[in-house]
C-alpha cells in the first residue's frame, strides 16, 4: 500500500518538475529572445548611420544596460531553479522554510501570471529553521498552490503566509478572490497531500479556502532527529 | 510604395520594444502593444497589414484574439509569436486563420520574410 502510494508520489512529484521546468524554459526563453533583439538592435544602430551621434550612443548604452540587467535576472532565476534541483538531493536536511518557498513562489511566477494571479509572501523572518525534506514540503505546498490557481479567477492573489510558535511552523495558504468549482482533476489528489503530511510528520487543515499545514520544529517522527 | 504597417502584441515589453524598433529602422510602421486588452481597440483604430501576434498572453486566450481580428478584418494577416513548446497552440492559431508563426527568439531575416510574405498574398 504504502509503496504504491510512493509511486503516486513520483508521479505527483514528476508532474510538478515538468511544469517547472516547462515555465522555467519558457521564461528564459523569453530572456533570450530579448537579449538577441537588444544585440542586433545595437548591430542595427552601428550599420545604420555613417557616423554616430549622441543620441545613438546613449541609446545603444541604455539598450546594453537592459542587456545587463536583464541577464541578472536570467541568472537569479537559474539559481533557483538549481537550489529547487539540489532540495532532492538528500531525502532530509536542515533548512530554513522560507527559502523554500520563495524558491517554489519564484519558481511558479510564470504559471500564476497567466491568470494574472498575484503570488504574495507574508513570510515570519524569524522562523527557526526545521530538520525535515524540503523537497517533500515544497511538493506539498505546490500542490496547494496548484489547486487554488486552477480554482480563482482572473486578476486574484493567493498568499502564502509562515508564522511559527515554540513547537511548531505554520504555512498558510490563502486565497483571495472569486473561486469556482472545477471538475478538472488537479495534478495531486488529496490521499497524496495526507501521505505527504504523514511523512514530513505535520499535519494539514482547511478553514473555508484557507490551508493550514503545520510542521513540527523537532522535525518528522518517522527520522531520528539528531 | 506604401509602408507596411505592424502591430506587435505581446507582454515581452523590452522583447517587443527591440524588435518593434529594429522594424521600424528598417523602415516599417511598427508599434507594439503590451496588454492583450490594447490589442483590438489599436487594430480597429490603426488598421494594420500585419499583426505579430503572441497568443500566450496573460489572463487573456491568445486564439480569441485572433479570431476577434480575422472577424474584424480577413484581409489583416497575422502571424503568431511563440514559444518552442507552443507549437500545438500555434498550430492551432492556423487553423482560425494566422497566416504564419515564428518561434521566439526569433531571427530578424525571418521574421521580414514572413511579414513580406504576408503583405504580398493580402
Amino acid at each position: 500500500m504504502e509503496s504504491e502510494k510512493d509511486s503516486d508520489l513520483r508521479l505527483v512529484q514528476l508532474s510538478l518538475i515538468a511544469k517547472i521546468i516547462a515555465s522555467f524554459t519558457h521564461e528564459v526563453k523569453n530572456h533570450l529572445a530579448f537579449i538577441k533583439e537588444s544585440a542586433g538592435l545595437v548591430g542595427d544602430i552601428m550599420e545604420s548611420r555613417k557616423s554616430l551621434t549622441k543620441q545613438d550612443i546613449q541609446q545603444s548604452l541604455n539598450v546594453l544596460q537592459s542587456v545587463k540587467d536583464q541577464i541578472g535576472k536570467t541568472s537569479d532565476l537559474c539559481n533557483y531553479l538549481n537550489r529547487f534541483a539540489h532540495r532532492m538531493d538528500k531525502p532530509f536536511s536542515t533548512f530554513g522554510v522560507n527559502e523554500t518557498l520563495e524558491e517554489l513562489l519564484v519558481l511558479l511566477h510564470k504559471l500564476s501570471s497567466q491568470k494574472r494571479i498575484i503570488l504574495e509572501r507574508d513570510f515570519d523572518k524569524n522562523l527557526p529553521a526545521i530538520h525535515s525534506d524540503p523537497a517533500k514540503l515544497q511538493f506539498l505546498i505546490f500542490c496547494i498552490i496548484e489547486e487554488k490557481l486552477r480554482r480563482l479567477d482572473n486578476n486574484s492573489r493567493i498568499i502564502v503566509k509562515s508564522a511559527h510558535s515554540s513547537e511548531s511552523i505554520t504555512i498558510e495558504v490563502i486565497p483571495r478572490g472569486n473561486s469556482v468549482e472545477t471538475v478538472e482533476e488537479g495534478i495531486c489528489p488529496h490521499e497524496i497531500c495526507q501521505y505527504l503530511i504523514k511523512q514530513l510528520g505535520g499535519s494539514i487543515s482547511q478553514e473555508a479556502e484557507e490551508i493550514v499545514v503545520t510542521l513540527p520544529v523537532a522535525g518528522s517522527p518517522l527520522h531520528n532527529v539528531p | 510604395m506604401t509602408v507596411t504597417k505592424i502591430l506587435l502584441v505581446d507582454d515581452e515589453v523590452e522583447f517587443v520594444s527591440a524588435l518593434s524598433e529594429r522594424l521600424r529602422l528598417r523602415n516599417y510602421d511598427a508599434k507594439a502593444v503590451y496588454h492583450a486588452e490594447d490589442a483590438m481597440p489599436t487594430i480597429m483604430k490603426d488598421k494594420p497589414d500585419v499583426v505579430l501576434l503572441d497568443l500566450k498572453m496573460p489572463g487573456i486566450d491568445g486564439i480569441e484574439i485572433l479570431k476577434a481580428i480575422k472577424k474584424f478584418d480577413t484581409t489583416i494577416k497575422v502571424i503568431i509569436l511563440s514559444g518552442q513548446g507552443d507549437r500545438e497552440i500555434a498550430d492551432e492559431g492556423i487553423k482560425v486563420g494566422a497566416f504564419d508563426y515564428v518561434m521566439k527568439p526569433v531571427d530578424i531575416g525571418e521574421i521580414i520574410t514572413k511579414i513580406e510574405q504576408a503583405k504580398k498574398s493580402r
